[in-house]
């Protein structure tokens, strides 16, 4: 006779999935395309649901199309006000979020340096990151006992209560804590990184868009700066690996909406 | 005497702390986070930055945390 696994009682995953309430979601979506730049924040978790998203805050920041800076004074100012709320850092410090540009979520070595050495002394943290054209990339890490990481799929939780969109408060506090840096450098689908970049001489950009710049060092000699091809999740094996695992599909719940 | 510490390591904390009397902001970063440098984080007491050697009072606030939080498109 078969014998019967028992139900859960909790609607929790049975594998890591990280997920935002539609109201975090939106907060999230609102701030990425509210500008022409990279934007980063802290996930709110559920008091009893870590990986459960309920909020997407900002502090202040320098931001340009192609990178986002925490200021220092405001984490700890964040920090505090969280703790005023109420909240363990557990809640509000271990899901990191931001933005980039085009279609790549993948993260880059600034990412990676950072989720190391701002997050690798914490229990467990996540590092997430969504393009400005939807995917998403979520990167979980424990530091306890063996230690290891994981890949994990993203989704929307609609199962729990959430308040609307407030679009009045999100544009005061992008106003308050968003702060872009456009000198000198515009954004653009495939943007390389400002260490990519060729030196150009100063005078040579002309109003036609085309450009006459000189290059120099480890730049793409003579050609289009922007002309950068970005790499794509199917050339990663890893990712592959995972989305062709049949397994990898059981831990999406039937509430959660699954996001590319 | 209590403090009030507030850190994102390991487990986090985000509590009441006892120490004893006149405890230096340095002494107590030693005590709670030993094999970390002063240097990779901010060290605030009473949501001001600190010097090391300031001794603490009883009710202060001492929050430790991350420097640098950069991200930057691949």
């Amino acid at each position: 006779m078969k014998k019967e696994t028992p139900r859960r009682n909790s609607p929790r995953p049975r594998k890591p999935l990280l997920r935002f309430t539609p109201y975090a979601w939106a907060k999230l979506q609102w701030f990425c395309h509210r500008g022409e730049t990279e934007i980063g924040g802290f996930g709110v978790s559920a008091v009893d649901d870590l990986l459960l998203l309920e909020d997407f805050v900002t502090v202040k920041q320098d931001v340009t199309c192609v990178s986002v800076k925490f200021d220092d004074e405001a984490v700890a100012d964040f920090f505090d006000q969280q703790v005023d709320l109420g909240r363990k850092p557990q809640q509000f410090a271990r899901i990191w979020l931001h933005t980039h540009p085009g279609n790549c979520p993948n993260p880059s070595g600034t990412d990676e340096e950072t989720f190391a050495r701002v997050f690798g002394s914490c229990d467990w943290a996540v590092m997430f990151i969504v393009a400005e054209e939807g995917a998403t990339y979520a990167r979980l890490r424990f530091n306890v006992g063996p230690g290891g990481e994981c890949v994990v799929p993203v989704g929307i939780d609609c199962a729990r209560g959430f308040p609307a969109s407030d679009h009045e408060a999100w544009e005061s506090e992008y106003q308050t804590n968003i702060h872009p840096d456009f000198m000198g450098f515009g954004c653009h689908d495939s943007v390389p990184s400002r260490s990519d970049l060729p030196a150009v001489d100063g005078s040579a950009w002309r109003d036609d868009g085309a450009t006459s710049a000189t290059t120099s060092g480890g730049g793409a000699s003579g050609g289009d700066p922007f002309d950068v091809d970005p790499p794509h999740w199917w050339d990663e094996p890893e990712l592959m690996a995972m989305v062709d695992d049949p397994d990898f599909y059981d831990a999406f719940e039937d509430e959660s909406e699954v996001l590319p | 005497m209590k403090v009030l510490f507030i850190n994102n390591l390991g487990g986090g904390y985000a509590d009441h702390l006892h120490v004893q009397d006149g405890i230096t902001v340095e002494q107590l970063f030693k005590q709670q986070l030993p094999g970390c440098k002063a240097e990779d984080y901010l060290i605030r007491v009473n949501r001001q930055p600190s010097a090391r050697d300031q001794a603490l009072q009883e009710g202060d606030r001492v929050s430790i945390t991350p420097l640098k939080i950069d991200g930057a498109g691949a």
